[in-house]
């Protein structure tokens, strides 16, 4: 149980060397091992969807996968998203629209629907509730959360277009 | 001159407020969208140990031996512990009724699966759970007490042999003549019902650290805990200690919704660090030993219910029999959910007698815990059913008939027959409201035309009352009294201006920190920017309790206005002292002390503030040179219980209706929701947004009790509901958008006129979907009188309905 691998893993553009036991989660590795704690872990079983990270820009369940299986792969979680200290617009979208209570899925509601928007900037009402389908809130109800990705996509449609603007 | 809390907005001093009554983002959440909160689980010390806890796999059984020598050998494992420990170290858990716990870790026999037997710290928790499986129980099985009425029986195996029965409490409550009210209604109606159990399962479950320190004796308790003081209390009951030997760090928390739970393993983890020799160990649960052993069951109910009705549709009588499964032991605290609801016992309803004849017993089951709504959520269940058979029996309009039932608005304060009083209400209006909102007679059209079409399609309109604010007078019937309810804010202003709010309750998802910085932002007439809200521990915070019983919005303004009106008299006190007046001729106004009606003479409070603590010779000699204040607020009238229980115990009372149609598939049993509309009274609101976000949280959790949640044992008295794929937790598909719209009647008995709304719809939403599913079944003669009513259960209804009876 104690044989331990080494992984090489970039987590919000940062390069973490690591020796871990082939056993161990990576919802653990990152919260145990990096101190990322925004990682929430709800069920441990990956069906409420709060320890959701992007690995290679697609949402996982950290509960359910290994440290070891990412080893050379590419990581975000919801540390990663801010960008010069300043909220992403899905965080800020989640904060205008209350799209939260008590905050603890949030992490895996925000990492989830930056999966959906950077793949779907206009994603229909249906798109939306099917990404969502997976990830459990017991605060809000949903409704605000829906809310907040109809606005994220909003804001990051208008950054986009805004962009392009200063580009051209 | 005394504090006065403002009663209204325009009580405050100031001009132009801008906070309150907005719906204002919340300061909570910058730190929560960014993962940067700081809950239990985050929290490292140095030399911290990690605890796993093995619990039992059976439901009944006498331990014969237990050999840990094993997992004592394990690398990496510091500590073990099992009954000997917990006998050598702690006393049966508290319970409600009284005297009815066990240690924390079984000694002579197993109650239910998922009791704690032994638990191990390691140096992490990996090999904590190793260790575990190094343990040897041997047991030796006993019959298991799973169903309440078998257990009522003599000769029914005993869950605590030395109780000499399994009935924890029984006893009837008679409010006027019930006889003689039943014996001169024209229609007497009865039914039975049965309220399957579910839970809070908020997204975190429970997490402490314990750290002993073997010098002192004292206990630090890191916890994601609601009520920090209460549970400070119980660990010191339950490990033998002085009450100021156990210091609880309250954390922010996932959720709570009443069912955190986390006591029991708490004395476990307690008892770790113990024997670890003051090392902290912590202790977070999973979510299996959440679902099986934690606080995350409720309410597992059989009812039959009685209504008195005249046959002009007055009714005039209740009777509400209750036999209550409260599981192995009353350390859940859940027996408390059977007396809330004296609070609200018949609803928004001017009916002028009841009976409530209550049962509580003890089984193989995990004890209950309480759970959002505290009870009255599945009372108000059988009620509005009630009033729907009554209805349709009478033939009148399920809208109408409420309304002719409903308490008069002039006749506010109104005292109901199970003794709380309700401070104020239009129950009309939100009626009116919501029948405008939902355009019932369109929507009975639509039902009509899809009946027509053979759709199984019914529509509901039923209200509750939510009790709030409550006082613990509530729950006295089953040996609850005299803790107390208090909640205490500290309001200081530094040397620069700054403020900081000091509470003794941590973050829970409310947006009660914003709710304080609202009102003190107003209140001195400052930005969000310039105020800080602090959570203390249970050695320096005012007396707190925290949320629960739809109190804390309540509670907390009064708290913070308390101290923000003492801290306004003694700055008013050092400015006259400078102004060379006296304190009578200055007040404080936007911000700024002034000299009443001397133009000119006024200074800035920081200013003030800074005099006091940089200038001490400039001081008034009399003058306190603290610029803080401390305000311990508690509900005003609350009176004693009488020798029927009666009491004043819940300050407010929140009025809801809810229409809601819905589909039933006959071929499958699903229930889909085709509309909801929701129109609420909770008197003024003081952060609209956030009240909107409880009102939908509270739909979410009543759509999943009444249509999907449930923990199911076996004969056995086995779970099989220990993991989410089985106990079904709502999700965006099965929660419906809901049309909402809001009365405004103020409480004239809190600051501000706010009504406590934290509970919300749970106490409205099952109802009002089981009322819809049986106006959809009600054409084939069908009645779904069991909750969750789910697609199995409604399947087998229908086919009931659809086939002929044997013989006929």
């Amino acid at each position: 149980m104690t044989a331990q691998q080494k992984i090489s893993v970039m987590i919000n553009g940062t390069m973490h060397e690591a020796h871990v036991e082939p056993r161990t989660t990576l919802a653990d590795f990152l919260r145990g091992e990096l101190a990322l704690t925004g990682t929430h872990v709800g069920c441990e079983h990956g069906v409420c969807g709060a320890c959701t990270v992007l690995l290679e820009g697609r949402a996982v369940r950290s509960c359910l996968t290994l440290a070891v299986q990412v080893d050379g792969a590419s990581l975000t979680t919801v540390e990663g998203l801010e960008e010069d200290g300043k909220l992403h617009p899905i965080q800020q979208a989640f904060v205008e629209e209350h799209g939260l209570q008590c905050g603890f899925c949030t992490p895996g509601f925000l990492m989830t629907v930056h999966e959906l928007l950077y793949e779907n900037p206009d994603p229909s009402e249906d798109e939306i509730r099917e990404a969502l389908g997976g990830q459990i809130c017991r605060c809000t109800g949903y409704q605000s959360i829906l809310r907040s990705v109809r606005l994220a996509a909003a804001k990051l449609r208008n950054a986009h277009v805004a962009g392009s603007t200063q580009h051209s | 001159m005394s504090v006065q809390i403002p009663k209204t907005l325009e009580d405050f001093p100031n001009s132009a407020p801008r906070w309150v009554g907005r719906g204002v983002p919340r300061v909570e959440d910058p730190h929560l969208v960014t993962g940067r909160t700081e809950f239990i689980d985050n929290v490292v010390l140095p030399g911290m140990l990690h605890a796993a806890i093995l619990r039992s796999p059976v439901a009944h059984a006498r331990i014969v031996s237990i050999d840990i020598n094993e997992a004592e050998k394990l690398p990496g494992v510091i500590a073990v512990v099992t009954s000997d420990d917990a006998r050598r170290w702690s006393h049966p858990e508290p319970t409600v009724p009284e005297e009815w716990g066990t240690h924390c870790l079984a000694g002579d026999k197993v109650r239910y699966v998922g009791e704690p037997v032994a638990a191990v710290a390691a140096v992490n928790r990996y090999v904590a759970e190793d260790a575990i499986e190094l343990i040897a129980v041997d047991y030796e099985s006993l019959e298991a007490v799973v169903d309440p009425v078998k257990a009522m029986e003599p000769g029914s195996p005993l869950v605590i042999e030395e109780k000499g029965t399994n009935v924890m409490l029984q006893r009837v409550f008679t409010w006027g003549n019930v006889d003689g009210a039943f014996g001169d209604a024209d229609r007497v109606f009865t039914e039975k019902f049965r309220w399957h159990r579910l839970g809070a399962n908020p997204l975190e479950t429970f997490g402490v650290i314990a750290q002993w320190d073997p010098v002192d004796e004292s206990l630090t308790l890191r916890a994601s805990v609601q009520s920090a003081t209460h549970f400070g209390l119980g660990r010191a009951a339950v490990l033998g200690l002085p009450s100021n030997k156990v210091r609880v760090i309250a954390h922010p928390h996932g959720g709570s919704f009443g069912g955190k739970g986390g006591t029991r393993g708490t004395d476990v983890t307690a008892l770790l660090t113990r024997k670890a020799g003051g090392r902290p160990v912590k202790w977070i649960e999973d979510r299996a030993e959440y679902l099986t052993g934690g606080g995350g069951q409720a309410w597992d109910r059989h009812y039959e219910v009685s209504l008195a009705v005249k046959n002009d549709g007055r009714v005039t009588g209740l009777d509400v029999k209750l036999l209550d499964d409260m599981g192995a032991t009353g350390e859940g605290f859940g027996a408390i959910s059977t007396a809330k609801p004296l609070a609200s016992f018949t609803g928004p309803y001017a009916i002028p007698v009841a009976r409530y004849d209550l049962t509580i017993v003890a089984t193989n089951k995990l004890p209950q815990s309480p759970y959002r709504g505290m009870g009255p959520p599945p009372h108000n269940c059988v009620l509005e059913q009630m009033m729907d058979i009554a209805a349709r029996d009478l033939d009148i309009d399920p809208a109408e008939f409420r309304r002719t039932n409903f308490i008069p608005k002039d006749s506010f304060p109104y005292t109901i027959a199970s003794g709380n009083e309700y401070d104020s209400g239009d129950y009309e209006a939100v009626l009116d409201k919501a029948l405008a909102l939902a355009d019932y007679g369109k929507l009975r059209e639509r039902r009509d035309q899809a009946r027509a079409e053979g759709r199984c399609v019914g529509i509901s309109v039923v209200s509750a009352i939510e009790p709030g604010v409550f006082d613990w007078n509530a729950y006295a019937i089953v040996g609850v009294q005299g803790t107390g309810v208090p909640e205490g804010a500290t309001v200081s202003i530094d040397i620069m201006g700054k403020i900081s709010v000091r509470v003794g309750f941590a973050l829970e998802g409310q947006g009660q920190y914003t709710l304080a910085t609202q009102l003190v932002a107003d209140y001195f007439n400052v930005g969000f920017e310039d105020i800080t809200v602090v959570c203390l521990d249970t050695h320096s915070a005012p007396p707190a309790f925290g949320p629960g019983g739809s109190r804390l919005g309540v509670a907390l303004t009064g708290a913070v206005l308390g101290a923000c009106g003492k801290l306004r008299l003694k700055l008013a006190k050092v400015a006259a002292g400078l102004f060379q007046m006296d304190p009578e001729q200055v007040d404080l106004v936007d911000g700024k002390l002034v000299a009443k009606g001397v133009a000119g003479v006024e200074m800035p409070m920081a200013q003030v503030v800074g005099t006091m603590l940089a200038r001490s010779d400039l001081l008034p000699p009399d003058v306190d040179p603290r610029p803080e204040a401390t305000h311990v607020w508690t509900a005003p009238g609350r009176t004693e219980v009488d020798e029927e229980g009666r009491a004043k115990s819940y300050l407010t009372a929140a009025q809801a209706v809810h229409v809601v149609m819905l589909e039933v598939d006959p071929e499958t049993g699903l229930v889909e929701i085709l509309e909801y509309c929701v129109v609420d009274d909770c008197g003024t609101r003081l952060n609209p947004a956030t009240v909107e976000g409880q009102t939908e949280g509270s739909i979410a959790q009543g759509v999943g009790a009444a249509l999907l949640e449930e923990y199911v044992y076996d004969e056995q008295g086995q779970i099989l509901t220990s993991s989410f794929m089985d106990y079904l937790l709502p999700t965006v598909y099965e929660v419906p958008a809901t049309k909402k719209g809001i009365v405004v009647t103020p409480s004239p008995f809190t600051p501000l006129g706010a009504k406590g709304c934290g509970e919300g719809a749970m106490h409205t939403t099952p109802a009002a979907i089981l009322s819809a599913i049986n106006d959809a079944l009600a054409p084939m003669g069908a009645r779904a009188t069991e909750v969750p009513a789910s697609p199995n259960r409604l399947w087998t209804l229908i086919r009931a309905a659809q086939q002929p009876a044997a013989g006929e």
